[in-house]
């Protein structure tokens, strides 16, 4: 299952008889509709056995083959981190260090892929391993994933998992996998709850919808986006494809533009 | 009598309208440091504030830049230097932001006389955007890297209207600030401007200044919003540079 584009065809898969039920879209953001370039963001997500992983990334604006870059980073990703987590009975303790043995295979992978010029195809990467007792993350660059676990006074609660540090005074600047000291600035994280029943991956194109404001950065989720992104996979319409339609549309829409004109990727999981 | 006729019963799609969304668009902070002195009469200023009405309705309309960019206006004219905002000028230190949101911006009515305050102007640039960006980070947004656009049609003075050498004091300042990336300068002689004038704009944005036929705000003003566009999309430096020179070189008939 993988998003291309706007990766409505391709992106609607519901899966069965795992322990997930897995959705993914990315739509090309007002900027890059308007200048006729295609969408630089992408999705992914695998089942290896017992072993769910999803990926986003955001290929850099800036280079020339970002929208290939993307692609290749969510393939690898799926790939490698699940054939590293299945077939393997892993203690959570060891999670970080395979987390990152992980992401230096597809590190290396995606530079020899991209021989020629690395960098004309520099983009983020965001991961999520849903293994059965632990779920997995990590990311390089700018996106962020939110989990939603637990209620509170009758209200769900969701998290934002830790977000790399800025990188410059900018936030428009970020670090890619190709970027020559990527793996300093590589987050992993660990979470032991089995009351994590939703997982949201995004790149940073919706950050400012899906996160609101607290102590100088944009740092908890937004309650409403977050319930409304789960309680509509888990409460799917009749017809997977207006879902899809209807969450596209949102995602174009001029209040979600106005706050980012960038390319948009949702990659949501919830327990099936 | 055939079966299945019935449609089945529909659960609609998904129902996303009543996401709350605050505007936490990153910010883009945009100054004109604006030349109103006396030799701005007449037809320059009155295109100018034209020119000012028509680049407001269009960031209005862009829905990428009506949230993110905002604009402050200084003037230097008069006997003095002032800000704006939006249509209201600032008291002195009145401890309010002029900065605006382009999607609620009205330009001021701007009037031409007196001297030019060119180097207090530029310093009261740069404090609105140092001030501007620790309001944003207290509460909390992001931004990108403002911009600063000078615009005049002379040479620096002091009160009385003498050319001064003052803002020599300046050059290393921009130059550092520069440097660190704290914002980008463009600095653009009009009408007149003499070699010397354009002299004062090399030494204060030595990547970004032009001297140009007549008064072209209209595209001055445009290249702005490109600008600020590109700045969005995160684009190299080579991008302004292009953005640049496609503005300062443009064909003299669109002059």
């Amino acid at each position: 299952m993988s998003g291309r584009g706007d990766g409505i065809v391709n992106g609607r898969g519901e899966r069965r008889r795992t322990a997930w039920r897995v959705h993914g879209l990315s739509v090309t953001g007002y900027r890059h509709r308007r200048d006729g370039v295609p969408c630089q963001d992408a999705w992914r997500a695998d089942d290896t056995g017992p072993v769910t992983v999803l990926a986003v990334s955001d290929g850099a604006g800036s280079r020339s083959r970002s929208a290939e870059g993307s692609k290749i980073a969510v393939k690898l990703a799926t790939d490698r981190f699940g054939r590293r987590v299945s077939g393997r009975r892993t203690e959570a303790t060891a999670v970080h260090g395979l987390l990152r043995a992980a992401y230096r295979e597809v590190r290396d992978e995606f530079l020899r892929q991209t021989a020629e010029a690395p960098d004309d195809f520099a983009a983020t990467l965001t991961v999520v391993v849903l293994a059965p007792t632990w779920i997995g993350h990590l990311s390089v660059g700018d996106g962020f994933v939110l989990l939603r676990a637990g209620v509170e006074d009758g209200e769900p609660q969701f998290h934002l998992l830790p977000t790399a540090p800025e990188v410059s005074e900018y936030s428009n600047e970020t670090v890619f996998l190709t970027s020559s000291d990527a793996e300093k600035w590589v987050r992993t994280a660990c979470v032991r709850d089995s009351g994590v029943d939703g997982v949201l991956l995004s790149t940073d194109g919706l950050a400012q919808a899906a996160l609101a404001n607290s102590h100088g950065r944009p740092q908890i989720p937004n309650a409403s986006f977050a319930s409304t992104m789960f309680a509509s996979l888990e409460n799917a319409g009749d017809d997977p494809h207006a879902d899809t339609e209807a969450l596209a549309a949102f995602l174009r829409s001029d209040r979600v533009t106005a706050v980012n004109a960038d390319d948009k990727t949702v990659l949501r999981a919830v327990r099936s | 009598m055939r079966r299945d006729q019935q449609p089945r019963p529909k659960s609609p799609p998904a129902d996303f309208a009543h996401i709350e969304i605050g505007n936490n668009a990153q910010r883009l902070p945009l100054v004109l440091c604006l030349d109103t002195s006396h030799s701005m009469r007449g037809t320059p200023i009155e295109s100018l504030n034209e020119a000012l009405r028509s680049w407001t309705r269009d960031l209005r309309d862009d829905v990428s830049l009506s949230a993110s960019v905002e604009i402050a206006v200084i003037t230097f004219g008069g006997q003095c230097v002032n800000a704006w905002q939006g249509p209201y000028p600032l008291p002195p230190q009145a401890g309010v932001s002029p900065f605006v949101s382009a999607g609620a911006f009205q330009p001021p009515q701007l009037m031409a006389s007196g001297v030019t305050l060119m180097t207090e102007a530029l310093e009261l640039a740069m404090q609105i955007v140092m001030a501007r960006k620790q309001e944003l980070r207290q509460s909390g947004l992001q931004h990108y890297r403002p911009q600063i656009c000078l615009v005049t049609d002379g040479i620096p003075t002091d009160r009385n209207g003498h050319p001064t050498d003052r803002w020599r004091r300046l050059v290393p300042v921009l130059s550092h600030e520069q440097q660190e990336r704290r914002f980008r300068l463009y600095a653009i002689g009009v009408g007149g401007v003499t070699s010397h004038g354009a002299q004062v704009l090399e030494a204060l944005a030595p990547k970004f200044n032009a001297r140009l036929e007549g008064f072209p705000f209209r595209d001055l003003l445009q290249m702005m919003s490109a600008s600020a566009s590109a700045e969005q999309k995160g684009a190299g430096d080579e991008v302004f540079e292009k953005i640049f020179s496609r503005f300062t070189q443009r064909p003299a008939w669109e002059h």
